[in-house]
């Protein structure tokens, strides 16, 4: 059992609050190279992901890395969250788990 | 009591949904026997970690108040290490990690561990456990999320079961202790005193038994307290009750309903016909 290094679930206007620190976002891929992507957050944010993204690139995809800065993540772990993830719901659960109830994440 | 609108899954399968709706608040109103109506709990490796540990023999987790054996986790797989009789792994859920170990004996067990490759997202049940002080999950299924909507359920379930487990709580002070009272007195199982009153048996218990009641329950349970409907062996019609009564049906299931739940009528043939428990 080990918690010292959770993700915080972050959207795009959360993620200013965990720069430095590890966090997990899903973007929808706008576009994408050899070593980035830049995608739009679940609350419509633009943001890139520096990495090396997997092929092939599903509209969603779901990065884990570090927080740059308030619009970039190192990201380490990548995963396609297919074509039709739905990112509202996502973005709820992004403010409920930096919100009321972030002692059950974080 | 079967129409869809009233059935009430979790208390009439209690144990078996993770789902603890009605079933929670009603474990606050006997907390020796039912805390432990979780069959599942979807939670965060975090509330995991933070669960206390009651009993010194067989280590019981506590989350929310509430005894908790089996889980449900969603997160990535990590350092698989598949051996001989098991494969163990990390589960990490992005709020922390936890060790799980799944016996492996059949060959739908070692196709099922095959399926699962290092760092793809993987929906896991297991049995919380406590081995040689580090806890850890002994797992019974472990499948890859194929659709990542199953993610934020995931952990929309997880706040969701938090919230009525830990509201159970707070209501439980105030709400169960008075339905404890009641209850303490009404249900055969409690009422040990009931018994001990000899002739007028059943007025003195419908006494009892109606202090907490609305008024039409109360009528319900007199109508199948009647000796000659006690006597019935096959119970009373939800119809004949409805026409006696002069109510409509929904109204005399309703009451049924509550009247079940308190121990002090079954369903007998069917689940249309109901007797009034004897000696209550």
């Amino acid at each position: 059992m080990d918690i010292s290094s959770p993700a915080a679930f972050v959207n795009g206007g959360l993620l200013r609050m965990h720069v430095g620190r590890k966090v997990r976002t899903v973007l929808q891929v706008i576009r994408s190279d050899i070593a980035s992507v830049m995608g739009k957050s679940t609350d419509g944010f633009q943001v890139v992901a520096k990495g090396s993204p997997p092929v092939p690139l599903t509209s969603y995809v779901e990065v884990i890395g570090v927080a740059e800065n308030e619009n970039t993540i190192r990201a380490e772990l990548w995963t396609n969250f297919g074509d039709t993830f739905d990112g509202s719901n996502y973005d709820q659960l992004c403010r409920l788990a930096n919100g009321e109830f972030k002692h059950l994440f974080l | 009591m079967f129409s869809s609108s009233q059935f009430d899954a979790a208390s009439a399968f209690s144990g078996g949904g993770f789902m603890p709706s009605q079933s929670s608040q009603f474990a606050n109103s006997t907390p020796s026997q039912s805390r432990d109506t979780q069959g599942l709990l979807p939670v965060t490796v975090k509330q995991i970690s933070e669960a206390s540990r009651s009993g010194d023999e067989k280590p019981n987790f506590i989350i929310d108040g509430v005894h908790v054996n089996n889980v449900k986790v969603i997160g990535m797989l990590f350092n698989k290490n598949v051996r001989s009789s098991d494969v163990r792994f990390d589960l990490d859920d992005g709020t922390g990690r936890v060790e799980c170990r799944r016996w492996v004996t059949e060959s739908v067990d070692t196709r099922e561990m095959d399926a699962l490759e290092e760092g793809i997202y993987v929906r896991v049940i297991g049995h919380l456990q406590s081995f040689q002080g580090k806890t850890q999950l002994n797992v019974f299924s472990a499948r890859p999320v194929t659709n990542f909507d199953e993610v934020t359920c995931h952990f929309i379930e997880c706040i969701y079961c938090h919230l009525q487990n830990s509201k159970g709580q707070l209501e439980g002070g105030a709400v169960a202790q008075p339905q404890m009272t009641d209850s303490s007195l009404s249900t055969p199982v409690w009422g040990a005193s009931n018994r001990n009153q000899p002739a007028s048996m059943n007025n003195a218990s419908v006494q009892y038994t109606t202090d907490g009641f609305k008024g039409f329950d109360k009528l319900v349970l007199n109508y199948l307290q009647q000796p000659a409907n006690i006597d019935r062996e096959m119970g009373v019609h939800l119809n004949e009750l409805s026409q006696q009564l002069k109510a409509p049906i929904e109204k005399i299931k309703d009451a049924i309903e509550f009247l079940e739940r308190e121990g002090l009528v079954y369903s007998s043939i069917d689940d249309y016909h109901y007797k009034a428990v004897e000696g209550c």
